[in-house]
């Protein structure tokens, strides 16, 4: 055979499997479900890495009583950080700072993003407090030079300053920077930069195992008709279609 | 915190020289160096007439280490051209070390790499030792003939529907003694065996003249 | 620059005050206004804030609590106006902080520790101010009292709630001690002195007020321990332990802030030198990388980073045993790993014994770490791995040539080109130390498409300009030597951003375009076919021969030098666009490589060159110069200016004429350099443009001759007769060309020179040539000797 047939089999042969995918029952599944032995242990650990990561401290400690599991961070050290995520989620950014500089000066010098979106918060909060006269002064002093060492935060900067310009700042474009959701952004870029550089994790190993659920389904979408978990927060079984 | 990678960044410079290289073991001939020049002819008869064409041969570079030539090759008095017709080639010097004797492409077989190197008088006491494992093991480095092959790859001052075809190759023989180039053509869809004679040229001088380039 | 607010100048002001709670509280102002806002530490440095920071923290008292807080903050503040701003390192090493910071460092003995808390105690300002009321030393029989506090309620620090509701009490421990426990963390942070404050609860509901202070490291279980001094003034045992562990935690604290401040200062090239042959620095040095804290091991590793440049200085380190240190720093924290790497390159770099030693240590288990390493989640790590790696690699043959660690080195390299920091600059520059001069990597990167990936980078038009330096650098070296790669890179057309990026703003980037260029235009394919005459490209390069950055003009002259080898007679392009007024002008230049390069570019241009372009070019030389270039200071000069004139006067017979001009003073300048039989490349040259010009007429062979045989001198030793002699193959056969050129028969006064040559006994040396070892000097010598036998027999 030449070249061109042996492509045209081979496609064939793609759709061929394609059009039978294997279909597995849900009493099947279930079945085969029961057999995978999951270890509590290994849960509770996911569960306090969970707490931990974000900063639940006192649901942490209490875990850590009620399961016996221990944290992988020192829960002492918790407190500090989750000192700064409430700084910052309340909006006392100023305070924030000052906590941060004082666990380690060195965090907000070498995260110039982050040194900028804290700036922006504090701004954002003048602005929301009405506060405009001192919030020009401030985009001047404290927000321009930002933009001056570093071209690439130009464009927030003046989505930023465009609040200024709004008589009716809960109508404009840039609005949504008055959120508390821009708040709680800010808060988890520190808390995240907090733990880099205690050589912890930042990210939690919960979403990356569910991501991993994610990606084995849709792989095993294309061989095979089985029941899917399609609601992550209830993780109920699908019949396969 | 910021990167501190001290590493130094200097290209090296390796010189393409244009004089035969001081360090090598390899053969080198003053006369087959870069600025050196050729003419002669094409003996391109078939069955319907006898032609030749008047020939110039550049050398342009000249690699020896690996064992590779260039230049150009101007064929005047071409019948379907109104100039002059220039190619660029570029060659394979057989030093058993980065080609051997036989091509391994362009469509040619051994038995046609055979039959075409027969056809130099001074292949005669190669011819032995190449048939038994291509002249791996002949030392070449003091034989007073150099064997290439050159192929052109592009027309320089004409376009590709010139009537012409550069899709074959030459064999050729040059000779350390002289300077004088004999070869010849290969090519399946044209005549066989147009041979190529050329003689060292010398600008009207009275003995030979040597320039040179150096690449940085 | 914004303007210095009136509150700026207050601070300063209250930083050089006399009362610590007005100094403290300025220095902390300062301190979280600069961090993070480099235009504040400018603003901060311009306004002499540096020196009174320095001056109080040179002035502050370790042993005391006061005393420690201002030495941290101090230290905080320099360190952060060092961060990333060299002015701020000149202006903290000028106001003399530097060696105050490492005395900060030396390690107190046991004695000075406790004494230094004791003091520390006592002054501190909280102790007195809420008294300590404890009604009873709570005792095993006493437990379970009502009236007895039986736990913690209330546990806190300068006003922020910790933890509530603790609950047991520890038993077991002398009467003496009352331990109400809680996990506190008196988180150094938040209040640096461990000074807290507890409610103590009993069943029956009364409330108790206590004053405590730390003990146990930081981080670790706390113990609430009451003060107490005895009647006749003397520590009881539990106080001393309290003291001890408070001075601990100062000390710990002060080297804390120290050691940060100079790992911060060291990440600076202004940082002063470390002098590794001290045998105290070493023990210094040992110290850091021994210790168990991480700033401290960080900034022994940063020194290392820093200063160690010669190979008796990695040597000086491997011995002294600080390998096995930086390795077991491998698995440590992200910021220890990135540390270790960095500075273990450092070490091994060109080092061979240095390589071997790590490499065999723990049997290549290091080796594998590092190898790990480069699949780290950390694109930094990932980086400093590969560059220790390619450090390893180049300075020993014997490890790491295998194919599969060479593929995967370049495939990490090439894909952290991705990340958009300072990591993706810095991996081009790795990917240039990797394949620079080495043919085989730079295949398997041909085969990586490695220039499909480069090209792709450079597309993307908001390049910093550092990375579009190493983009270009990268592709310099990846075309260094294969013509596949500079094929690839013409038919992807890179030669376009090239070309714009001739004009760039930054020094750096031109001087890597014209080092790529120079690179590509090895191809004598691509320089036959044009690709490189075009205005285009001659336009913006003539005119980086003015450029006011020398290494631009260096590197613009190399490109130049390659593109006018293009093998037609004329150039016109770069002569239409005023180059050679450029390259002549700067063959005056006082620079030796400005003068040497353009030399280079000029015999280039002249190679094979018409009559007319010659001329151009010689006018705009004159005679004199091109005679004082053959005499230069340099020899490489003299090497390019003979072979100048070779060139010269090669070609039509009328280009001889060219040596002759102004009386013969350039074939005199010729003489004069062949008679000092200096280098050999330079004889070679004087001897070719020797033969060359004995190619030319009667008049020309006879002009040589006298050169050669100078009728003032009898029977001196001739130049011609040494080289035809020489060792060097190459020479010989130059030499062999003059006599074949000045012997050739059809010319009327051969037999008469052949004459000379037999009296002054080069005729017999040709003879010993017939069967010299070099194929090409044979040839010749049996050519001339068959010339010669022609006139008859001797």
């Amino acid at each position: 055979m030449s070249l061109f047939w042996i492509v045209i089999r081979q496609l064939a042969e793609i759709e061929a499997m394609a059009a039978s995918k294997k279909v597995i029952t849900r009493e099947e599944w279930e079945r085969k479900l029961n057999n995978v032995n999951i270890r509590k242990e290994d849960m509770n650990k996911l569960v306090m890495n969970f707490l931990v990561t974000e900063g639940f401290v006192e649901a942490a400690e209490k875990f850590r009583k009620e399961s016996g599991t221990e944290p992988d961070i020192d829960l002492a050290t918790i407190t500090d950080r989750m000192a700064v995520k409430k700084a910052v989620q309340s909006g006392n950014v100023e305070d924030a700072i000052e906590k941060v500089n004082d666990l380690n000066p060195e965090i907000l010098d070498t995260n110039p993003q982050l040194f900028f979106h804290l700036q922006q918060q504090r701004l954002i909060e003048l602005i929301r407090n009405g506060k405009v006269e001192e919030a020009l002064e401030f985009a001047q002093e404290e927000l321009a030079p930002r933009g001056e060492e570093n071209q690439s935060f130009l464009e927030e900067l003046e989505r930023t300053v465009a609040l200024l310009a709004f008589e009716d700042v809960s109508n404009c474009p840039v609005g949504e920077l008055l959120d508390i959701s821009q708040r709680l952004k800010t808060a988890s870029e520190v808390n995240a930069a907090i733990l880099t550089s205690q050589s912890h994790e930042k990210d939690p190993k919960l979403p990356s195992l569910l991501k991993m659920l994610i990606w084995a389904q849709n792989q095993l979408d294309e061989k095979a008709a089985f029941p899917r978990i399609n609601d992550l927060s209830t993780a109920a079984l699908e019949d396969p279609a | 915190m910021p990167v501190r990678v001290a590493l130094e960044n200097t290209t090296t410079p390796s010189h393409v020289s244009g004089a035969n290289s001081r360090r090598n073991s390899f053969q080198s001939c003053s006369l087959l160096s870069v600025g050196q020049a050729f003419s002669g002819t094409q003996n391109v008869s078939s069955l319907q007439k006898d032609e030749a064409w008047r020939v110039n041969v550049r050398i342009q570079g000249c690699d020896l280490e690996h064992g590779y030539l260039c230049g150009t090759m101007e064929a005047l008095n071409v019948p379907m051209a109104d100039t002059p017709v220039v190619t660029f080639w570029e060659g394979e010097i057989v030093d058993t070390k980065n080609y051997t004797f036989f091509t391994g492409k362009w469509e040619a077989a051994p038995e046609d790499d055979i039959r075409h190197w027969t056809k130099f008088e001074s292949f005669g006491p190669l011819l032995g030792q190449v048939e038994l494992d291509g002249g791996k093991s002949a030392d070449l480095s003091n034989y007073p003939y150099i064997f290439m092959r050159w192929k052109e790859q592009y027309f320089v001052n004409v376009g590709t529907d010139c009537g012409l075809t550069i899709a074959g190759f030459y064999y050729v023989c040059f000779s350390c003694n002289d300077g004088s180039i004999s070869g010849f053509y290969y090519d399946p869809n044209s005549s066989p065996f147009q041979k190529l004679e050329l003689k060292a040229t010398n600008d009207g001088r009275s003995g030979f003249s040597f320039s040179s380039y150096e690449l940085q | 620059m914004p303007s210095s607010r009136p509150s700026s100048d207050l601070i300063l002001h209250r930083l050089s005050s006399s009362d610590y709670d007005i100094k403290l509280k300025a220095i902390r102002e300062v301190k979280n206004q600069i961090i993070g806002n480099r235009t504040k530490k400018l603003s901060y440095i311009k306004l002499g804030a540096v020196p009174a920071v320095a001056d109080a923290l040179a002035k502050a008292n370790a042993d005391s609590d006061f005393g420690s807080n201002l030495i941290v903050q101090s230290a905080a503040v320099l360190g952060s106006f060092v961060c990333g701003v060299d002015q701020g390192v000149r202006a903290v090493l000028d106001a003399g902080a530097f060696p105050n910071l490492v005395r900060l460092l030396s390690a107190v003995d046991e004695k000075e520790v406790w004494e230094r808390g004791f003091q520390a105690v006592l002054s501190s300002p909280y102790l007195y101010e809420y008294g300590s009321v404890l009604p009873y030393h709570i005792t095993p029989e006493i437990v379970g009292d009502p009236l007895v506090p039986n736990r913690v309620e209330y546990v806190w620090s300068k006003g922020i709630p910790l933890l509530l509701d603790v609950a047991s009490i520890k038993m077991g421990v002398p009467a003496a001690t009352v331990i109400p426990f809680a996990f506190v963390n008196m988180n150094k942070g938040f209040s640096p002195f461990g000074v807290g404050y507890a409610s103590l609860v009993c069943e029956c509901g009364a409330v108790w007020s206590y004053t405590f202070l730390l003990e146990g490291d930081v981080y670790g279980e706390t113990m609430l321990v009451p003060f107490s001094i005895l009647e006749n003034g003397i520590l009881d045992l539990p106080s001393m332990r309290i003291c001890r562990s408070f001075g601990c935690f100062l000390c710990s604290v002060v080297v804390d802030a120290a050691a940060r401040s100079l790992r911060m200062i060291y990440q600076s090239k202004l940082a002063p030198k470390f002098d590794f042959y001290k045998e105290e620095n070493m023990d210094f040095l040992l110290s850091l990388l021994r210790s168990e804290n991480e700033n401290l091991t960080g900034l022994g590793a940063g020194i290392v980073i820093h200063s160690c440049e010669t190979s008796d200085e990695q040597n000086i380190l491997c011995h002294a045993g600080s390998l096995e240190k930086l390795i077991s720093g491998l698995d440590g924290s992200i910021s220890q790993r990135d540390a270790s790497l960095e500075s273990l390159a450092t070490i091994l770099k060109n080092n061979p014994e240095a390589v071997s030693k790590f490499v065999e240590l723990q049997s290549e288990r290091a080796l594998r770490s590092v190898i790990e390493l480069t699949k780290d989640k950390y694109p930094r790590t990932r980086l400093l791995a590969c560059l220790c790696l390619i450090c390893i690699k180049n300075s020993s043959s014997c490890y790491l040539q295998d194919i599969g660690i060479k593929t995967k080195l370049i495939y990490i390299l090439l894909e952290l080109l991705d990340d958009s920091g300072q990591v993706g600059e810095e991996a081009s520059f790795a990917f240039s130390s990797l394949v620079a001069g080495k043919e085989d990597l730079q295949k398997l990167a041909f085969e990586a498409n490695a220039i499909d990936k480069f090209y792709n980078h450079l597309q993307n038009c908001a390049l910093h300009p550092k990375r579009l330096e190493g983009i270009f650098l990268a592709l310099a070296d990846l075309c260094s030597k294969l013509e596949c790669c500079r094929s690839k890179f013409m038919s992807l057309q890179v030669l376009n951003l090239l070309i714009n990026a001739l004009t760039h703003d930054e020094a750096n980037v031109r001087t890597a375009a014209c080092i790529c260029l120079k690179s590509v235009s090895r191809s004598i394919k691509s320089l036959s076919a044009g690709y490189f005459t075009n205005e285009r490209i001659v336009i913006p390069l003539v005119r980086l021969l003015s450029d006011l950055c020398t290494s631009v003009q260096v590197a613009a002259l190399g490109a130049i030098s390659n593109i006018v080898v293009d093998f037609t007679p004329d150039k016109s392009t770069i002569i239409q666009c005023g180059g050679i007024k450029e390259l002549v002008q700067l063959t005056k230049s006082m620079d030796a490589s400005l003068r040497l390069n353009a030399v280079w570019s000029l015999r280039n241009m002249v190679f094979l060159a018409d009559k007319m372009c010659k001329e151009a070019i010689f006018m705009e030389l004159s005679v004199s110069a091109v005679a004082s270039l053959i005499c230069d200071s340099e020899p490489s000069v003299q090497e390019q200016a003979l072979a100048l004139v070779r060139n010269l006067v090669d070609g039509c017979m009328d280009c001889v004429e060219f040596a002759f001009a102004e009386d013969g003073i350039i074939l005199d300048a010729v003489g004069r350099q062949l008679q000092k039989s200096s280098k050999i490349e330079i004889a070679i040259q004087g001897m070719y443009v020797l033969s060359n010009i004995a190619s030319g007429n009667e008049f020309h062979k006879e002009a040589i001759m006298q050169l050669l045989f100078p009728q003032t001198e009898n029977g001196s030793h001739s130049f011609l007769s040494q080289y035809l002699q020489s060792t060097d193959s190459s020479l010989r056969t130059s030499a062999a060309w003059v006599i074949v050129n000045l012997t050739v028969p059809a010319s009327p006064g051969a037999f008469g020179r052949i004459v000379k040559l037999r009296n002054f006994g080069i005729v017999s040396q040709i003879k010993r040539m017939v069967n010299d070892s070099c194929m090409d000097v044979k040839l010749q010598a049996r050519l001339a000797l068959g010339q010669i036998i022609s006139f008859g027999d001797s």
